[in-house]
Protein backbone atom coordinates (compact mmCIF):
# COMPACT_ATOMS: atom_id res chain seq x y z
CA UNK A 1 0.00 0.00 0.00
CA UNK A 2 2.81 2.20 0.91
CA UNK A 3 4.36 2.18 -3.18
CA UNK A 4 1.15 2.90 -4.15
CA UNK A 5 0.30 5.78 -1.41
CA UNK A 6 3.49 6.97 -2.87
CA UNK A 7 2.95 6.51 -6.18
CA UNK A 8 -0.51 8.91 -5.69
CA UNK A 9 1.61 11.77 -4.08
CA UNK A 10 4.13 11.61 -6.23
CA UNK A 11 1.77 12.38 -9.17
CA UNK A 12 0.14 15.27 -7.59
CA UNK A 13 3.45 16.82 -7.01
CA UNK A 14 4.96 16.41 -10.14
CA UNK A 15 2.97 17.60 -13.20
CA UNK A 16 5.69 16.18 -15.44
CA UNK A 17 5.29 12.55 -13.70
CA UNK A 18 1.43 13.23 -14.39
CA UNK A 19 2.14 14.05 -17.72
CA UNK A 20 4.08 10.86 -17.95
CA UNK A 21 1.54 8.57 -16.29
CA UNK A 22 -1.20 9.73 -18.50
CA UNK A 23 1.16 9.24 -21.74
CA UNK A 24 2.37 5.47 -20.52
CA UNK A 25 1.57 3.78 -17.29
CA UNK A 26 3.27 0.90 -17.23
CA UNK A 27 6.66 1.54 -16.80
CA UNK A 28 5.68 3.97 -14.29
CA UNK A 29 3.93 1.12 -12.39
CA UNK A 30 7.06 -1.46 -12.76
CA UNK A 31 9.27 0.99 -11.23
CA UNK A 32 6.90 1.90 -8.07
CA UNK A 33 6.31 -1.84 -7.79
CA UNK A 34 2.48 -2.06 -8.26
CA UNK A 35 0.92 -5.60 -8.79
CA UNK A 36 -2.38 -7.46 -9.09
CA UNK A 37 -5.72 -5.76 -8.08
CA UNK A 38 -3.91 -2.62 -7.32
CA UNK A 39 -1.92 -1.94 -10.21
CA UNK A 40 -5.48 -2.73 -12.52
CA UNK A 41 -7.38 0.00 -10.26
CA UNK A 42 -4.42 2.15 -10.94
CA UNK A 43 -4.06 1.69 -14.26
CA UNK A 44 -7.41 1.79 -15.18
CA UNK A 45 -8.16 4.75 -13.14
CA UNK A 46 -10.84 3.15 -11.50
CA UNK A 47 -11.79 5.17 -8.44
CA UNK A 48 -14.38 3.57 -7.30
CA UNK A 49 -12.35 0.10 -6.82
CA UNK A 50 -9.21 2.66 -5.02
CA UNK A 51 -11.66 3.72 -2.69
CA UNK A 52 -12.89 -0.21 -2.08
CA UNK A 53 -9.32 -1.37 -2.04
CA UNK A 54 -8.79 1.26 0.83
CA UNK A 55 -6.60 3.92 -0.42
CA UNK A 56 -6.41 7.28 0.95
CA UNK A 57 -9.03 9.37 -0.17
CA UNK A 58 -7.27 12.26 -0.02
CA UNK A 59 -4.46 11.09 -2.19
CA UNK A 60 -7.08 9.06 -4.88
CA UNK A 61 -8.69 12.46 -5.38
CA UNK A 62 -5.67 14.74 -5.60
CA UNK A 63 -4.18 12.35 -7.79
CA UNK A 64 -7.16 12.42 -9.93
CA UNK A 65 -7.39 15.86 -10.16
CA UNK A 66 -3.54 16.59 -10.99
CA UNK A 67 -4.68 13.99 -13.63
CA UNK A 68 -6.54 16.37 -14.95
CA UNK A 69 -10.10 14.06 -14.42
CA UNK A 70 -12.74 16.97 -13.39
CA UNK A 71 -14.15 16.92 -10.13
CA UNK A 72 -17.96 16.21 -10.63
CA UNK A 73 -17.05 13.32 -12.98
CA UNK A 74 -14.39 11.77 -10.21
CA UNK A 75 -17.62 12.31 -7.80
CA UNK A 76 -19.36 10.61 -9.91
CA UNK A 77 -17.08 7.57 -10.75
CA UNK A 78 -16.60 7.12 -6.79
CA UNK A 79 -20.28 6.95 -6.18
CA UNK A 80 -20.56 4.56 -8.93
CA UNK A 81 -22.46 6.78 -11.05
CA UNK A 82 -20.45 6.53 -13.83
CA UNK A 83 -17.52 4.69 -15.14
CA UNK B 1 10.23 50.08 29.28
CA UNK B 2 11.00 47.22 30.26
CA UNK B 3 9.70 44.38 28.00
CA UNK B 4 6.57 42.40 29.64
CA UNK B 5 5.85 38.83 28.32
CA UNK B 6 3.19 37.46 25.77
CA UNK B 7 -0.28 36.86 26.03
CA UNK B 8 -3.35 35.27 23.75
CA UNK B 9 -4.86 38.55 22.68
CA UNK B 10 -7.72 36.48 20.51
CA UNK B 11 -8.93 33.32 18.96
CA UNK B 12 -11.15 32.96 16.17
CA UNK B 13 -12.02 29.37 14.25
CA UNK B 14 -13.23 28.77 11.19
CA UNK B 15 -14.01 26.23 8.05
CA UNK B 16 -11.62 26.36 4.86
CA UNK B 17 -13.52 24.80 2.13
CA UNK B 18 -12.00 25.81 -0.99
CA UNK B 19 -15.98 26.81 -2.06
CA UNK B 20 -15.70 30.06 0.61
CA UNK B 21 -13.24 31.33 -2.00
CA UNK B 22 -13.33 29.59 -5.08
CA UNK B 23 -17.03 28.90 -5.71
CA UNK B 24 -18.75 31.56 -3.15
CA UNK B 25 -21.56 31.99 -5.36
CA UNK B 26 -22.49 28.57 -5.54
CA UNK B 27 -23.85 28.62 -1.91
CA UNK B 28 -27.56 30.53 -1.37
CA UNK B 29 -27.47 34.26 -1.02
CA UNK B 30 -28.09 34.54 2.53
CA UNK B 31 -25.94 31.41 3.86
CA UNK B 32 -22.84 33.21 1.81
CA UNK B 33 -23.75 36.43 3.44
CA UNK B 34 -23.65 34.97 6.79
CA UNK B 35 -20.79 33.17 6.53
CA UNK B 36 -19.15 36.51 4.72
CA UNK B 37 -19.79 38.68 7.23
CA UNK B 38 -18.45 36.53 9.65
CA UNK B 39 -15.19 36.57 8.37
CA UNK B 40 -15.53 40.37 7.84
CA UNK B 41 -16.15 40.90 11.66
CA UNK B 42 -13.22 38.53 12.25
CA UNK B 43 -11.28 40.48 10.71
CA UNK B 44 -12.41 43.82 11.96
CA UNK B 45 -11.56 42.66 15.41
CA UNK B 46 -8.73 40.99 14.84
CA UNK B 47 -7.07 44.31 12.97
CA UNK B 48 -8.36 46.28 16.68
CA UNK B 49 -6.37 43.68 18.40
CA UNK B 50 -3.44 44.63 16.75
CA UNK B 51 -1.28 41.22 16.75
CA UNK B 52 2.62 41.01 16.84
CA UNK B 53 1.88 37.40 15.49
CA UNK B 54 -1.14 34.67 14.79
CA UNK B 55 -0.45 31.43 15.81
CA UNK B 56 -2.31 29.65 12.75
CA UNK B 57 -3.35 26.18 13.17
CA UNK B 58 -4.65 23.60 10.62
CA UNK B 59 -4.44 20.77 8.74
CA UNK B 60 -2.71 20.15 5.83
CA UNK B 61 -3.97 18.22 3.01
CA UNK B 62 -0.52 16.46 1.93
CA UNK B 63 0.62 19.00 0.48
CA UNK B 64 4.00 19.02 2.31
CA UNK B 65 3.77 15.85 4.23
CA UNK B 66 3.25 12.42 3.12
CA UNK B 67 2.70 8.53 4.21
CA UNK B 68 6.46 8.72 4.36
CA UNK B 69 6.99 11.15 6.85
CA UNK B 70 3.21 12.36 8.71
CA UNK B 71 3.82 14.06 11.67
CA UNK B 72 0.55 14.43 14.21
CA UNK B 73 2.10 18.11 15.09
CA UNK B 74 4.08 20.33 13.58
CA UNK B 75 5.72 23.73 14.24
CA UNK B 76 7.08 25.92 11.50
CA UNK B 77 9.74 28.30 12.30
CA UNK B 78 10.33 30.08 9.02
CA UNK B 79 10.16 33.83 7.96
CA UNK B 80 8.29 33.34 4.78
CA UNK B 81 5.40 30.93 3.79
CA UNK B 82 4.65 30.13 -0.24
CA UNK B 83 1.04 30.20 -0.57
CA UNK B 84 -1.20 28.72 -2.26
CA UNK B 85 2.12 25.98 -3.28
CA UNK B 86 1.25 26.01 -6.81
CA UNK B 87 -0.35 28.11 -9.13
CA UNK B 88 -2.48 26.07 -10.75
CA UNK B 89 -3.87 26.07 -6.62
CA UNK B 90 -3.96 29.78 -6.56
CA UNK B 91 -6.38 29.82 -9.93
CA UNK B 92 -8.99 27.06 -8.51
CA UNK B 93 -8.71 28.41 -4.88
CA UNK B 94 -9.18 32.26 -6.49
CA UNK B 95 -6.45 32.88 -4.32
CA UNK B 96 -3.49 34.94 -5.65
CA UNK B 97 -0.02 33.21 -5.23
CA UNK B 98 2.18 35.12 -2.51
CA UNK B 99 4.85 34.93 0.26
CA UNK B 100 2.76 34.85 3.88
CA UNK B 101 5.17 36.53 6.36
CA UNK B 102 6.30 34.20 9.03
CA UNK B 103 7.18 34.95 12.87
CA UNK B 104 10.40 32.91 13.22
CA UNK B 105 11.27 33.94 17.03
CA UNK B 106 8.00 32.93 18.39
CA UNK B 107 7.84 29.66 16.21
CA UNK B 108 11.11 28.89 17.43
CA UNK B 109 9.92 29.49 20.54
CA UNK B 110 7.34 27.07 20.73
CA UNK B 111 8.90 24.07 19.27
CA UNK B 112 11.34 24.46 21.89
CA UNK B 113 9.12 24.92 24.70
CA UNK B 114 7.00 22.23 23.28
CA UNK B 115 10.03 20.42 23.81
CA UNK B 116 10.93 20.95 27.23
CA UNK B 117 6.72 20.29 27.75
CA UNK B 118 7.07 16.98 26.66
CA UNK B 119 5.63 16.98 23.09
CA UNK B 120 7.76 16.02 20.32
CA UNK B 121 6.51 17.76 17.13
CA UNK B 122 8.01 17.73 13.82
CA UNK B 123 10.32 20.79 13.06
CA UNK B 124 9.58 22.80 10.04
CA UNK B 125 12.39 25.67 9.46
CA UNK B 126 11.68 26.38 5.92
CA UNK B 127 9.85 25.56 2.85
CA UNK B 128 6.06 24.89 4.44
CA UNK B 129 3.82 25.89 1.62
CA UNK B 130 0.05 26.44 2.27
CA UNK B 131 -2.90 25.12 0.44
CA UNK B 132 -6.63 25.70 1.37
CA UNK B 133 -5.84 25.21 5.19
CA UNK B 134 -4.32 28.95 5.51
CA UNK B 135 -4.94 30.37 1.60
CA UNK B 136 -9.03 30.23 2.08
CA UNK B 137 -9.90 31.42 5.52
CA UNK B 138 -6.62 34.27 5.47
CA UNK B 139 -8.47 35.41 2.22
CA UNK B 140 -10.53 37.06 4.41
CA UNK B 141 -8.91 37.70 7.38
CA UNK B 142 -6.09 39.06 6.26
CA UNK B 143 -6.33 40.03 2.77
CA UNK B 144 -3.37 41.96 2.64
CA UNK B 145 -0.94 39.18 4.54
CA UNK B 146 0.20 42.16 6.68
CA UNK B 147 0.53 39.96 10.13
CA UNK B 148 3.16 37.76 10.56
CA UNK B 149 2.25 33.75 10.94
CA UNK B 150 3.59 30.81 13.34
CA UNK B 151 1.87 27.72 11.38
CA UNK B 152 1.39 24.93 13.34
CA UNK B 153 -0.13 21.76 11.39
CA UNK B 154 -2.51 18.86 13.24
CA UNK B 155 -2.59 15.57 11.24
CA UNK B 156 -6.42 15.48 10.67
CA UNK B 157 -6.07 13.93 7.40
CA UNK B 158 -5.18 10.28 8.09
CA UNK B 159 -5.65 7.95 10.94
CA UNK B 160 -4.35 7.20 13.44
CA UNK B 161 -5.06 11.00 14.47
CA UNK B 162 -3.74 12.60 17.64
CA UNK B 163 -6.69 12.28 20.63
CA UNK B 164 -8.98 15.08 20.94
CA UNK B 165 -7.54 15.48 24.30
CA UNK B 166 -4.11 15.40 23.19
CA UNK B 167 -4.95 18.51 20.42
CA UNK B 168 -6.29 20.56 23.76
CA UNK B 169 -3.26 19.91 26.16
CA UNK B 170 -1.66 21.24 22.79
CA UNK B 171 -3.36 24.43 22.69
CA UNK B 172 -2.98 24.60 26.18
CA UNK B 173 1.11 24.52 25.97
CA UNK B 174 0.92 27.09 23.01
CA UNK B 175 -0.97 29.45 25.46
CA UNK B 176 2.02 28.88 28.27
CA UNK B 177 4.84 29.47 24.88
CA UNK B 178 3.09 32.67 24.28
CA UNK B 179 3.56 33.88 28.13
CA UNK B 180 7.08 32.65 28.66
CA UNK B 181 8.69 34.89 26.02
CA UNK B 182 8.87 38.96 24.90
CA UNK B 183 8.91 38.58 21.16
CA UNK B 184 5.66 38.88 20.44
CA UNK B 185 3.38 40.77 23.38
CA UNK B 186 0.32 39.87 21.19
CA UNK B 187 -0.57 37.06 20.06
CA UNK B 188 -3.90 35.78 18.43
CA UNK B 189 -4.14 32.07 17.75
CA UNK B 190 -6.52 31.19 14.27
CA UNK B 191 -7.32 27.41 14.02
CA UNK B 192 -9.19 26.44 10.54
CA UNK B 193 -10.68 23.12 9.41
CA UNK B 194 -14.19 21.58 9.78
CA UNK B 195 -17.37 20.93 10.30
CA UNK B 196 -18.70 17.79 8.95
CA UNK B 197 -17.37 17.31 5.17
CA UNK B 198 -16.03 13.94 3.41
CA UNK B 199 -13.40 14.64 0.88
CA UNK B 200 -12.56 12.16 -1.83
CA UNK B 201 -15.49 10.35 -0.93
CA UNK B 202 -18.80 8.93 -2.28
CA UNK B 203 -20.65 10.89 0.85
CA UNK B 204 -18.71 14.07 -0.30
CA UNK B 205 -21.60 17.25 -0.60
CA UNK B 206 -23.05 15.68 2.68
CA UNK B 207 -23.38 17.96 5.48
CA UNK B 208 -23.82 16.19 8.92
CA UNK B 209 -25.75 19.12 10.74
CA UNK B 210 -26.76 17.47 13.53
CA UNK B 211 -22.97 16.54 14.52
CA UNK B 212 -22.17 20.55 13.41
CA UNK B 213 -25.03 21.85 15.89
CA UNK B 214 -23.68 19.41 18.74
CA UNK B 215 -20.35 20.52 18.52
CA UNK B 216 -21.04 23.72 18.35
CA UNK B 217 -23.15 23.87 21.84
CA UNK B 218 -19.88 21.94 23.36
CA UNK B 219 -17.63 24.57 21.96
CA UNK B 220 -19.50 27.36 23.07
CA UNK B 221 -20.42 25.98 26.78
CA UNK B 222 -16.71 25.83 27.18
CA UNK B 223 -17.27 22.89 29.16
CA UNK B 224 -14.47 20.85 28.74
CA UNK B 225 -15.65 17.44 29.91
CA UNK B 226 -18.32 17.65 26.73
CA UNK B 227 -15.59 18.92 23.93
CA UNK B 228 -13.37 16.28 24.53
CA UNK B 229 -15.39 13.53 24.62
CA UNK B 230 -15.48 12.12 21.50
CA UNK B 231 -13.70 9.16 19.74
CA UNK B 232 -12.37 9.16 16.64
CA UNK B 233 -15.58 7.04 15.32
CA UNK B 234 -17.91 9.62 16.54
CA UNK B 235 -16.07 12.41 14.56
CA UNK B 236 -15.94 9.55 11.82
CA UNK B 237 -19.68 10.20 11.80
CA UNK B 238 -19.48 13.21 10.45
CA UNK B 239 -16.91 12.18 7.18
CA UNK B 240 -13.06 12.33 7.13
CA UNK B 241 -12.59 15.92 6.78
CA UNK B 242 -14.46 16.25 10.03
CA UNK B 243 -11.09 14.95 11.69
CA UNK B 244 -10.41 18.76 11.43
CA UNK B 245 -12.05 20.05 14.49
CA UNK B 246 -8.66 19.17 16.39
CA UNK B 247 -7.83 22.77 15.12
CA UNK B 248 -10.48 23.97 17.23
CA UNK B 249 -9.50 21.84 19.89
CA UNK B 250 -6.67 23.26 20.27
CA UNK B 251 -7.31 27.01 20.05
CA UNK B 252 -9.88 26.15 22.80
CA UNK B 253 -7.13 24.67 24.72
CA UNK B 254 -5.29 27.90 24.47
CA UNK B 255 -7.81 29.77 25.98
CA UNK B 256 -10.22 28.06 27.68
CA UNK B 257 -13.17 30.18 27.57
CA UNK B 258 -16.12 29.96 25.48
CA UNK B 259 -16.59 31.05 22.02
CA UNK B 260 -19.20 32.75 20.36
CA UNK B 261 -19.65 30.82 16.89
CA UNK B 262 -20.53 33.97 14.69
CA UNK B 263 -22.00 31.79 11.76
CA UNK B 264 -22.67 28.38 11.51
CA UNK B 265 -24.27 27.29 7.67
CA UNK B 266 -24.47 23.66 6.14
CA UNK B 267 -23.71 24.46 2.92
CA UNK B 268 -23.58 21.44 0.62
CA UNK B 269 -21.92 23.74 -2.75
CA UNK B 270 -19.28 23.96 -0.82
CA UNK B 271 -19.10 20.58 1.05
CA UNK B 272 -18.92 21.74 4.40
CA UNK B 273 -20.33 22.67 8.09
CA UNK B 274 -18.84 26.20 7.25
CA UNK B 275 -18.41 28.05 10.81
CA UNK B 276 -16.93 30.71 12.24
CA UNK B 277 -16.15 31.66 16.20
CA UNK B 278 -14.72 33.57 18.06
CA UNK B 279 -13.10 33.16 22.14
CA UNK B 280 -14.93 35.53 24.51
CA UNK B 281 -11.37 36.78 25.89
Amino acid sequence: MYSLHKLLWDIRKDPDLAERYLADPDPILDSYGIAGGDRAAMRGLDFKSMHERGFNPYLIYFCAIQLKVDRADYYAQIRGEKN
Amino acid sequence: MAETTGRIVGAFTASHSPGITAWPERAEPAKREAVESAFTEVRRRIDELAPDAIVAVSVEHFTNFHLGNLPAFAVATSDSYLGPVTEEMGEFLNVAQRQYPGHSALGRHVYEFALQSDFDPALVEGGLEFDENFCVPFKHLDPESKHPLVPIIVNGVNPPWPTVSRCHDFGRMIRRAVEAQTAAQRVVVVATGGLSHWVGLPESGKVNEEFDRDFIARFESADESRLLDYTAEEIDAAGNGAHEIRTWLVAAGAVQVPFDVLAYEPVPEWLTGTAVAAARL
